[in-house]
């Protein structure tokens, strides 16, 4: 396994330069122009003398390589640098991936913007995977019961409407009419005692309820896919045929086996965590990742989006291993060598 | 009911117009629209130390029916006693307890052995379930019933899909020996096996039956091969049995129509009767059982079919010979 | 009383009732919360330029004089505002000497002197720097510090209005010895620095996240003991107008909320909650539609394509007749536009320059009546017959206009009102939207850009900065057409030409006494006006709500909106 591990690590370095190459050669040939937000009033030749303080008068592969250095070697420096206290080589000058918006270095950005991001988007997953495991599991052993029809039905609502529609649908609830839930969420609060963790709480509980829908109606349906499968095996007339107790059935031999498939889906969905919620994260101002990522767009902050999609490529191809690993662990049958 | 087993035993089970329907749903919200009568009004005895064959062409209803028996499937009606003990009805607890007495050998041994559990915790499971063994002992009987049948015991901590399919269903008979059972319904237990195996997988079986006394529901579509292990056989067609005799009479003399073409189609060995004998062909394809025919459900195939058969079911008679058979002309 | 001294009075009328409001003490009134639903990115407005950067780092650096919410010009670190009756402008109008207040400090403690000042210049001006406030200092040649409290810049010709460079929030004055090291091509690694500058203004960064939330704590050595009143502020960005304004109008999480350009409905009846107020002031924004005066057919070449040719050779077949220009402004319903798009934050106006009120002809007010009839009449008078379609048509050539503009939803339906009212004289007219980073992006390859003009008529907004409209009016001036030549940079979008109107850019040029310069302003408006260069719609205003907790909020839209923040207090 760690061989197999390793050769498919190996695989990903020539496949993620690829990837940075057309991700960066994507961005930079389409059109944008990081001063076209600023006001009228700023006269042309200003913008042009901004531009070229942005360095977009290099040609487009001096610009890839330098990034590809920055990204790839003194960004990981300087991290190691920040973790060890270490002083390696010339760190005062080595030169980090500037934001153009911000002039800030982009990794600095995404290290302030994960901590809410986890929390939200990460804290509204493992809600979605408890609440859809056992309506998955439910759901099925219950096969077209009132519970599983009711199931179906929320979840359907769960894919259809958009996070956009019952986000605003709960702040209009829950802030405007209800005044109980801040519809802003505080990214510089912190818990330090019992009200302030309700606070919290409170400010979580809009943003994680309308992602924790919108996932677990995904994965409900997988969950209940699966374990429909597996139920009309023979393994579990077996497993009855043992006297074994349904409990026992249904938990140890059933959702075990149908697990496989899900864990690998929860898997090669972890990096969406990371990705952020750019709907959700807009609409309760929980300004992550997913918010970085689309105001980088939208001011046509080219580094930071070249670097934000990449990290999203890296973990996709990363979280896509692990998934594969999982799924070898879980599942003897499956040998990697 | 009154018909005696060859081998004159007590009578172990005793199945009486047992009925298995499974719902049919459609539509948007899934409404239940009909129902697949799968096994309808089936009845037979099998006495302790016999092997009942159970036959007919796939989709009849034969799983159905063996799993229903041992109450893996819920029967809608009918009564399903074991050892005296209607179990059609038993609670869950009650059942639980019953279940060591009755096991199941299943057609696909890679389908019924756990993907994920070792070959030993397979075996050893309904040990620990009905807390018969533990420990060392339970780990001695494990290697013991893998000896039994002809595994090494060693291969324990290996998991099914490691062995090959003869070898998975020798895992599946240990499993199925483990709690010392006395009645074993064998559905297709050769079916998905290489033809160089299924005699080995067969024999075993017999073998088996010889030394713990057991007693057998032997389900196969497979005539030569239940000819050859059964001491009576049934055979089914589309839900019901449409004859049940001794494996002599039936083989020698079908009196079904059914039962006279499906034997019809076994090739014999001796090329001069083959080539001499008659072969009845059926035609059409065989009925929905979510809609099957009125009267005698083999009519629309039944090249002695005649109108009385559209309308009046037949009855389930004995004959004078001892078997029973369900059509109106058979004499 | 001259306009200038007027400044100045109200000036010191304002400080006097300011003084007299405080007297509670600094701090009193706990925290702050002010979102602006676009985030700011950074604290230095010299590397940004954005509106919302300027606005936050109003809080707390300060330029030497501000615009009040008049559009008078008030000393904020300068003593006085320096003129040529006080000596403080040289009389040929070449040099201003500043004086500052004595005694201010930064937020660090230090002493706050003239070398900040020129350090500031020279940081903005440095080359490789970006500075996107640079055109602030255009035309300074040197900048001295006379002594710690004495500011002399020097300008390379007569500069009749001098008060561009480190007056409004657009040019405040940062710490020199912050910046020291921070100059040029070094400006953008100065992250910390940029997000957390030392200021005078009223208050200091305590923590910035950029493009999401800004903590600020009141300055223990601002200037006035008994300000700011507010001890914390939270700023916080992200989100949407809409959201924004419900944070303060209906749930009341917020204080103070910027830029609420959502439809005027919405907005009143959000209001209608009853807790926050909308404030809107007036500057100079007006949406305009303008007129090519250049062909664009694409059968052009690029070099050829709406780009001017001193002959006229390349001139507009249809929009060169100013009869055909002054029925398409005939045509328009003005006051119906605004009460669908704007509501209270608009009104229909008639000038390209809507202020300050000195600068505001009322020579062309007859364009807020819609005049179906007499545009159908021009557009007979001036050869174009109705074809058997409806559309006119002259010399086998129908009249049919491409209209473009930004992707905007407001601007949509404008475009088809315009192009409904526009078809009942006889105009087709094809709409055309493109998405507003590409249409204001400068990106010279592009086509679809505003500069490019690939169009007939284009509909945006501008405006300028600060109060005086000199530079605004060059807009219009030949040599600020674009074209290939200057890689399609220059400001006279319409590619109008017209020496008249240069003569009169010039003499505004050299002329410093205020009344004469609001005359030539004037005219140079009525010109554009009545040659129908380009069709005024509405004159647009910042929109902001408060919560009616909160007082002391004067909307001002000559300068930052949080320009008095030091005053704002809880109402009581
Ligand atoms: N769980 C079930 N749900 C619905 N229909 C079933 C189910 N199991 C079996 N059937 C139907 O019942 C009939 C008999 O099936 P089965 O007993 O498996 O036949 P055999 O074993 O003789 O091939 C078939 O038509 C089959 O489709
Ligand atoms: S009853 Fe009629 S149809 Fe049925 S088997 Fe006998 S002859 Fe054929
Ligand atoms: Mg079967």
């Amino acid at each position: 396994m760690a061989r197999y591990a390793l050769r498919r690590l190996l695989i990903a370095i020539p496949t993620l330069l690829a990837i940075s190459f057309i991700i960066f050669a994507l961005l930079d040939l389409a059109p944008s122009d990081p001063t076209a937000n600023l006001p009228l009033t700023i006269p042309p030749e200003v913008r042009e003398k901004i531009r070229l303080s942005l360095g977009l008068g290099e040609p487009f592969v001096v610009r890839y390589f330098k990034w590809l250095e920055q990204f790839m070697i003194n960004e990981p420096l300087n991290v190691l640098e920040q973790w060890t206290g270490w002083t390696i080589g010339d760190s005062e000058n080595r030169l980090r991936v500037l934001s153009w918006a911000t002039r800030s270095p982009v990794t600095d950005l995404i290290v302030e913007r994960l901590p809410q991001t986890l929390w939200v988007v990460g804290m509204s997953y493992v809600i979605a995977v408890l609440i859809a495991v056992p309506i998955g599991v439910i759901s099925a052993y219950r096969q077209y019961s009132l519970f599983d029809q009711i199931g179906t039905f929320i979840s359907m609502l769960g894919f259809s409407i958009p996070t956009f529609f019952t986000g605003l649908l709960l702040i209009v609830i829950f802030s405007v009419w209800l005044g109980w839930l801040p519809s802003i969420y505080d990214t510089t609060h912190v818990v330090r005692d019992w009200d302030s963790f309700v606070f919290q709480v409170k400010q979580m509980l809009m943003p994680t309820m309308v992602l924790a829908l919108a996932n677990a109606s995904q994965i409900s349906r997988f969950m209940r896919a699966s374990m429909l499968d597996n139920l009309n095996q023979d393994y579990v007339r077996t497993a009855r045929a043992k006297g074994l107790r349904e409990r026992v059935v249904v938990l140890v031999h059933v959702l075990r086996n149908s697990l496989i498939p899900v864990v690998t889906v929860i898997a090669l969905g972890v990096p969406t965590i990371f990705g952020g919620a750019i709907i959700t994260e807009q609409i309760f101002r929980v300004n992550g990742i997913g918010q970085l990522l689309i105001i980088g767009i939208e001011g046509a902050d080219i580094p930071l989006v070249q670097t934000l999609t990449f990290i999203f490529a890296i973990l996709i191809v990363v979280f896509n291993l692990i998934a594969d690993l999982i799924y070898g662990m879980l599942d003897p049958r499956i040998r990697y060598d | 009911m009154a018909f005696d087993s060859p081998k004159a035993g007590e009578t172990l089970v005793r199945v009486a117009d047992l009925k298995v329907h499974f719902p049919i749903h459609a539509g948007l919200i899934r409404r239940q629209v009909g129902t697949v009568r799968a096994v309808d009004g089936v009845s037979f005895d099998v006495a302790r130390g016999e092997t009942l064959g159970l036959v007919g062409e796939s989709g009849c209803g034969k799983s159905t029916t063996g799993r229903a028996v041992l109450r893996l499937v819920d029967a809608t009606a009918g009564r399903i006693e074991m050892a005296g003990t209607d179990i059609a009805s038993l609670g869950s607890e009650a059942l639980r307890r019953m279940r060591p007495r009755m096991q199941m050998i299943f057609q696909d041994p890679h389908a019924s052995l756990n993907p994920r559990m070792t070959v030993g915790s397979i075996v050893a499971e309904p040990l620990s379930e009905h807390g018969t063994l533990r420990g060392s002992a339970r780990q001695r009987r494990v290697e013991e019933l893998l000896d039994a049948v002809g595994l090494n015991p060693s291969f324990a901590n290996r998991y099914p899909h490691e062995f090959s399919g003869g070898q998975r269903q020798r895992i599946g008979i240990a499993r199925a020996l483990a709690l010392d059972p006395d009645f074993i319904v064998c559905d297709e237990p050769i079916a998905a096996l290489d033809v160089s195996i299924q005699a080995q997988v067969v024999n075993l079986l017999e073998e088996l039956q010889e030394r713990l006394g057991l007693t057998y529901l032997f389900i196969s579509h497979d005539l030569s091969m239940v000819r050859h292990i059964a001491d009576r056989v049934a055979v089914m067609y589309l839900g019901k049995i449409v004859e049940l005799a001794d494996r002599e009479a039936l083989y020698g003399a079908p009196k079904h129509p059914y039962t006279q073409a499906l034997l019809s189609a076994v090739p014999i060995p001796n090329p001069k009767v083959e080539a001499t004998r008659r072969h009845i062909i059926l035609k059409g394809d065989v009925p929905s059982p979510a809609n099957p025919p009125s009267g005698c459900r083999f009519r629309t195939r039944c090249p002695i079919a005649e109108a009385r058969c559209a309308a009046e079911e037949p009855a389930w008679r004995k004959l004078d010979d001892g078997r029973h058979v369900a059509c109106h002309f058979a004499t | 009383m001259t306009p200038l001294r007027r400044l100045l009075v109200a000036s010191v009328a304002c400080a006097a009732m300011t003084a007299t409001a405080a007297q509670a003490q600094r701090g009193a009134d706990g925290q702050l919360n002010i979102i602006y639903w676009q985030a700011p990115s950074t604290m230095n407005p010299f590397l940004s330029g954005g509106t919302k950067e300027v606005e936050a780092s109003s809080m707390v650096i300060e330029p030497l004089a501000s615009y009040d919410n008049d559009g008078n010009i008030v000393p904020r670190l300068a003593v006085e505002l320096p003129t040529v009756e006080n000596g403080g402008v040289s009389a040929d109008l070449t040099s201003i000497t500043w004086k500052l207040k004595p005694g201010v400090k930064w937020s660090d403690g230090s002493d706050f002197t003239a070398e900040d000042a020129v350090f500031t210049w020279k940081y903005c001006t440095a080359p490789d720097g970006g500075c996107a406030q640079s055109s602030y200092f255009e035309g300074v040649a040197n900048m001295e510090a006379v002594d710690p409290l004495t500011l002399k810049i020097t300008f390379a010709e007569p500069k009749p209005f001098p008060y561009t460079a480190l007056v409004g929030a657009e040019s405040p004055i940062i710490q020199k010895k912050q910046f020291e090291n921070c100059m040029g091509a070094k400006a953008p690694e100065c992250t910390q620095q940029n997000f957390n500058p030392i200021g005078t203004g009223p208050f200091v960064v305590k923590e910035f996240r950029a493009n999401d939330v800004i903590t600020l704590e009141a300055n223990p050595n601002y200037r006035e003991a008994d300000k700011p009143r507010f001890q914390t502020v939270l700023f916080k960005g992200g989100g949407d107008a809409a959201s924004a304004a419900r944070s303060v109008l209906e749930t009341g999480e917020f204080d103070y909320a910027w830029n609420l350009q959502i439809e005027p409905e919405v907005l009143e009846r959000m209001e209608g909650a009853g807790k926050g107020k909308l404030v809107s002031a007036f500057a100079t924004s007006v949406e305009r539609i303008l007129i090519n005066f250049t062909n664009p057919d694409p059968a052009l070449g690029p070099d050829a394509r709406s780009v001017y040719k001193d002959d006229g050779s390349n001139a507009h077949p249809i929009l060169n007749d100013i009869r055909v220009r002054k029925a398409l402004s005939l045509a328009i319903d003005r006051p119906l536009l605004n009460d669908l798009g704007y509501g209270k934050t608009g009104r229909p106006v008639c000038n390209v320059l809507p202020g300050p009120d000195i600068y505001a002809s009322t020579a062309n007010d007859a364009c807020l009546v819609q005049d179906i009839e007499a545009a159908k009449a021009l557009l007979d008078e001036a050869g174009w017959a109705p074809g058997s379609d409806g559309v006119r048509v002259k010399d086998g050539r129908r009249l049919s206009l491409l209209y473009q503009t930004s992707t905007n939803s407001v601007r949509q339906s404008f475009q088809s009102l315009i192009k409904q009212w526009w078809a009942e004289i006889g105009v087709e007219t094809e709409l055309r939207n493109i998405s507003a980073s590409v249409f204001f992006g400068g990106d010279p390859a592009s086509p679809d850009t505003f500069q490019k003009f690939y169009a007939d008529v284009e509909m945006y907004t501008n405006n300028f900065s600060g109060v005086d409209p000199e530079a605004y009016m060059a807009d219009w001036r030949c040599d600020a057409i674009p074209g290939p030549a200057t890689q399609w940079q220059g400001s006279n979008i319409n590619r109008y030409c017209n020496p008249d109107y240069d003569a009169l850019s010039k003499k505004m040029a050299s002329t410093a006494a205020l009344a004469d310069r609001a005359e030539l302003a004037k005219a140079m408006n009525d010109m554009l006006m009545q040659d129908y260069v380009l069709l005024p719609l509405i004159h647009r205003s910042g929109t902001s709500a408060h919560s009616v907790t909160l007082a002391g909020v004067k909307m001002n839209d000559w300068d930052s909106e949080l320009w008095n923040i030091a005053d704002w207090h809880r109402a009581k």
